[in-house]
């Protein structure tokens, strides 16, 4: 059965482009960013602050701030979401796309009780009246495995733990049914013992539901279990994507490579050291045409100085945006040309300790 | 709650002692009350009277047209108290205070309690007025100027609240009486009261006044207060939910940005019920200030501390309310 | 958010900042040499026919006893700024000193000086002024001094509570574990970034000092000199509104023009220093 709705294609962003204007420069946020979304089908995005997953999620839900400059298309069952944001037409988000953040401290109303702001999008969108609205809204907090839901209900947000407001975030997001939801990091401000029970909350409803799921995260072991599809994003940029088993066992692209190898993992011997990215960070201000990871490579050659790489593959099933992949013969070729150098390219010192890299 | 609310109440008990008795005692500073009472006469000395006593002087004073003897003036430093020391006087004031009895006037006689019912539902209505003009205008801008926060209708309404707050409110009365009384004729000129109507239409140029200040101070607060609450999360999350951005800024923003706002709200009613002076002078409002100007003036001391004892309640009070209505704006205080 | 979402607006005082504070300059300027400058005597009467609008000779005209109201403003200027002055830096003096020690040792000595503070503040300004006018005298000490003491509240509760804000600080902290003395860590870490919003709230509160002025000069207790309330004051009857309005309306415009100037550099000032943004 999930098989099958998978197939219908829901969400479309085409060349999606973010651009902020600030004092010291355009910032580029996203860059060019392509994906789509079958029904019902979970995808994660992961990268680190500042790659352009969280500014793509705001793009999807028309947040971002005024000053935003954006191109692409976005296309969701149909309709053109950004014409949607510019004719400020009610009763889509929230109704159809729905988002929960990473803080569920901060992101609920301190002053408002947890029911209220359950049922107000109810009665916002869907014109419940107040008293089938508290009905809902308790069968919602039921539903999102909240105990003595009648009271929660009427219990303001510090009265509850995180975990517990996440689950009333979760609750608030999907009251009105969407079939789309958009979680930003939502376990990232909980413990970890209630990280699980989150996600596999999510988990649980996107199957019950029939609803799709991107799942925003820096933390490629969250994404692992939950998603059909993983988008690795770098600088704004998609810089692989497949399957996660593919993704974890054969990483094609040097960023998620290095990702990868600075994540501990069950099997790896004790003392033994993790892996940093070296080099600088991405410059986001008036980036140059160049792969954007080039500086932090340790395969970089002369080529990825000076053109972006595009993301190609086989589409659904395995794209990278690389000239020398990983673990293929042409980047083992580029690993043991800088390591004979001792320097890339674009003049990262080649450490001792990088070796398996290949 | 309940060991927060106690310490406020405590805090504002003293307050009005303290208040009180400042006033209390630097009213022996003004000049001599029982010069008041008695007239010239005032001006015999204890060693006068112990001559008198002793029968070295005649028992019968004549000055400036007054005639009095010194048991005159004992009978009147006896029944205002005045033979006892600052802290007693203070003392027998405070007690009958709260027995509803504020004394006399010493220069017309009048009940004291009699003149503040006269006057203090006036300065009470001038200022609910006021204040709830200034409410109306300082919310709906504040957020409308928040919304699009330095953009053209905020840096225009910028401009128009630094040019409100830069009037002083003598200038903006004369300016107001002048245009919509004298030239115009909407409003009348001098406070009338037949029946709530016409009271209602005096009442509104001189509230206009207090308030157009009050509203440019209010509505800078709320903006940079709603500036910060748009940052928080959970305005985000509101967005995200599809609400109106309507409803996001009056039903999720403006509630936790109102604090600086009810602070100045409260410090300004209570400041307002007595120091509504110029403004209640221009218009020739007999409110509790311009009662306060002519006590002050004719050197009547029982009424300066009994009015300047009702302004402190007045201010004790609203910053209770205030503490309440903080409580209903944030659940976090209720449970502190 | 993972990018720094920086409106387009730099930091910069921008162009009305300096237009206020070049107001300011030539205001001082101008009333400071007031004697030098070929103006006429600002009590002398006959200097042109009485109740005589704006003319060559007399820029802002005369009012009813024909004294030139350009030297009255400029002479009224002089109090007036003495006034604002001489209050706010009394205020910042008294006030800032009480507020950050209070703010700093915390404890008893808190709760006393912002007991005062709040005792201060419940005190109706204008009577409390009017009290001591009616009681002293009305010369500008008196007056400028009974500002001074209103201005003492505001001013001490602002670093009381700028100084609590920092108090736990890293750089206070620091200092604290490095072991300098309480006095020099108030001097040197403390002091200038209390000063900063005083500063700004200073600005703001010779704008206040010189309305309260005017709001005493107008119930006819503030200084025997002339002032901008005295003038207004002097020009303000129905009859004087009437047929001569520049007697009032041409102080009542250099008072707003000054107050403005204040508000706007103390604002531009505070924002200076504190930047926000919107979400929309």
């Amino acid at each position: 059965m999930p098989d099958n709705s998978h197939s219908v294609k829901q969400l479309s962003v085409q060349n999606l482009s973010v651009r902020f204007p600030t004092v010291r420069g355009t910032v580029c946020a996203v860059n060019g960013v392509s994906f789509e979304l079958s029904q019902g089908a979970s995808l994660g995005i992961v990268g680190e602050s500042g790659s352009g997953k969280s500014v793509t999620a705001r793009t999807l839900m028309n947040l971002l701030p005024r000053s935003a400059e954006v191109s692409g298309g976005v296309e969701f069952e149909g309709a053109d979401v950004r014409r949607l944001a510019r004719e400020r037409v009610k009763h889509f988000w929230g109704v159809k796309m729905a988002m929960i953040f990473q803080d569920p401290m901060t992101s609920l109303n301190p002053v408002k009780k947890c029911g209220t702001q359950i049922s107000e999008t109810l009665r916002y969108h869907l014109k419940r009246d107040r008293k089938t609205a508290r009905h809902e809204g308790i069968d919602l907090l039921n539903l999102v495995g909240i105990p003595e839901p009648k009271k929660r209900f009427d219990q303001y947000p510090h009265e509850l733990s995180g975990g517990l407001r996440q689950r009333v975030v979760i609750a608030m997001a999907l009251a009105c049914d969407p079939s789309l939801l958009i979680a930003d990091e939502p376990t990232t401000a909980v413990d970890v013992t209630v990280q699980k029970h989150l996600l596999d909350l999510l988990d649980r409803l996107r199957k019950e539901r029939g609803m799709s799921l991107i799942l925003i995260t820096h933390d490629l072991g969250v994404a692992r279990r939950r998603c059909d599809e993983i988008a690795v994003m770098y600088a704004g940029r998609i810089v692989e994507r497949g399957k996660p088993e593919d993704l974890f066992e054969d990483p094609r692209h040097p960023y998620t490579d290095a990702l990868l190898r600075s994540m501990p993992r069950l099997n790896t011997p004790i003392h033994s050291r993790l892996e940093a990215i070296g080099g600088p960070p991405p410059e986001l201000i008036n980036p140059t045409e160049q792969c954007s990871f080039a500086p932090r490579c340790t395969l970089a050659q002369a080529d990825c100085l000076q053109s972006v790489p595009q993301l190609s593959g086989v589409i659904g099933m395995r794209e990278i945006a690389c000239f020398y992949p990983a673990n293929t013969k042409r980047g083992r070729r580029a690993l043991a040309k800088n390591r004979a150098r001792g320097k890339t390219a674009a003049g990262l010192q080649m450490s001792a300790r990088r070796h398996t890299s290949g | 709650m309940a060991q927060f609310a106690l310490r406020r109440v405590l805090q504002l008990i003293l307050v009005f002692f303290v208040v009180t008795f400042v006033a209390f005692a630097s009213l022996k500073l003004v000049g001599d009350p029982l010069f008041n009472l008695v007239g010239v006469i005032s001006g015999i000395t204890e060693e006068q009277c112990e001559a008198v006593a002793r029968g070295e002087l005649e028992d019968t004073f004549t000055s400036g047209g007054n005639i009095g003897d010194c048991a005159l003036i004992q009978r009147a430093k006896a029944e205002n108290h005045l033979d006892k020391g600052v802290p007693q006087r203070y003392g027998i004031w405070v007690i009958n205070m709260f027995r509803g009895d504020f004394g006399t006037s010493f220069v017309n006689g009048d009940e004291i309690s009699d003149i503040i019912a006269d006057r203090l539902p006036v300065s009470v209505r001038l200022i609910v007025l006021a204040q709830l003009i200034a409410l109306g205008i300082a919310v709906p801008w504040g957020v409308a100027a928040a919304y699009r926060a330095n953009r053209g209708f905020d840096k225009v309404s910028t401009v128009g609240s630094f040019a409100l707050l830069s009037v002083p409110n003598f200038a903006l009365g004369v300016i107001l009486l002048y245009f919509f009384s004298l030239r115009w004729q909407i409003f009348p000129s001098r406070y009338e009261n037949h029946g709530w109507w016409s009271e209602f239409k005096a009442l509104i140029l001189p509230a206009a006044t207090l308030a157009l200040g009050l509203a440019a101070t209010y509505q800078r607060l709320l903006r940079t207060d709603l500036i910060t609450t748009l940052q928080e999360d959970f305005v985000h999350m509101a967005r995200a939910k599809g609400l109106s951005d309507r409803h996001i800024m009056y039903r999720h923003a403006l509630r936790p940005s109102l604090f600086s706002v009810v602070t100045v709200f409260g410090v300004n009613t209570g400041a307002l019920i007595g120091g509504a002076l110029v403004v209640e002078q221009i218009y020739s409002i007999p409110g509790v200030g311009t009662e306060l100007v002519e006590a002050v003036l004719r050197n009547d001391p029982p009424v300066v501390v009994a009015l300047i004892a009702v302004v402190a309640v007045g201010f004790v009070l609203v910053n209770f309310l205030v503490d309440l209505v903080y409580a209903y704006l944030d659940p976090r205080v209720r449970s502190a | 958010m993972n990018v720094v979402l920086d409106e387009a607006e730099a930091k910069k005082l921008g162009c009305i900042f300096w237009l206020a504070v070049g107001w300011l300059g030539v205001l001082v300027a101008t009333t400071s040499f007031a004697p030098l400058l070929p103006i006429e005597d600002p009590s002398a009467i006959a200097t042109g026919p009485a109740r005589s609008g704006p003319s060559l000779d007399n820029w802002f005209g005369t009012d009813a006893l024909g004294r030139d109201v350009f030297a009255r403003t400029v002479y009224g200027a002089r109090v007036s700024l003495v006034v604002g002055f001489v209050a706010i830096a009394f205020g910042m003096v008294v006030g800032g000193t009480l507020g950050i020690i209070a703010g700093y040792f915390k404890g008893s000595i808190d709760l006393i000086v912002n007991f005062a503070f709040f005792a201060l503040l419940s005190f109706p300004g204008l009577v409390l002024a009017l009290l001591i006018t009616s009681t002293f005298d009305r010369s500008l000490r008196t007056v400028s001094l009974t500002l001074a003491v209103l201005a003492v509240a505001p001013i001490g509760r602002l670093a009381r509570a700028t100084t609590l804000l920092y108090g736990e600080r890293e750089f206070v902290q620091a200092a604290r574990v490095l072991g300098a003395r309480h006095f020099r860590i108030i001097t040197r870490e403390l002091l200038p970034v209390v000063m900063i919003p005083m500063a700004a709230l200073a600005l703001l509160g010779m704008g206040v000092a010189i309305v309260a002025e005017g709001g005493l000069a107008f119930l006819q207790l503030s200084v025997e000199e002339i002032s901008w309330g005295v003038i207004i004051n002097d020009g303000r009857g129905i009859r004087d509104l009437q047929e001569n309005p520049h007697v009032a309306l041409m102080p009542i415009a250099a008072m707003f023009i000054t107050i403005l100037s204040l508000n706007f550099a103390g604002d531009r000032l505070r924002d200076y220093f504190d930047v926000r943004e919107t979400a929309f």
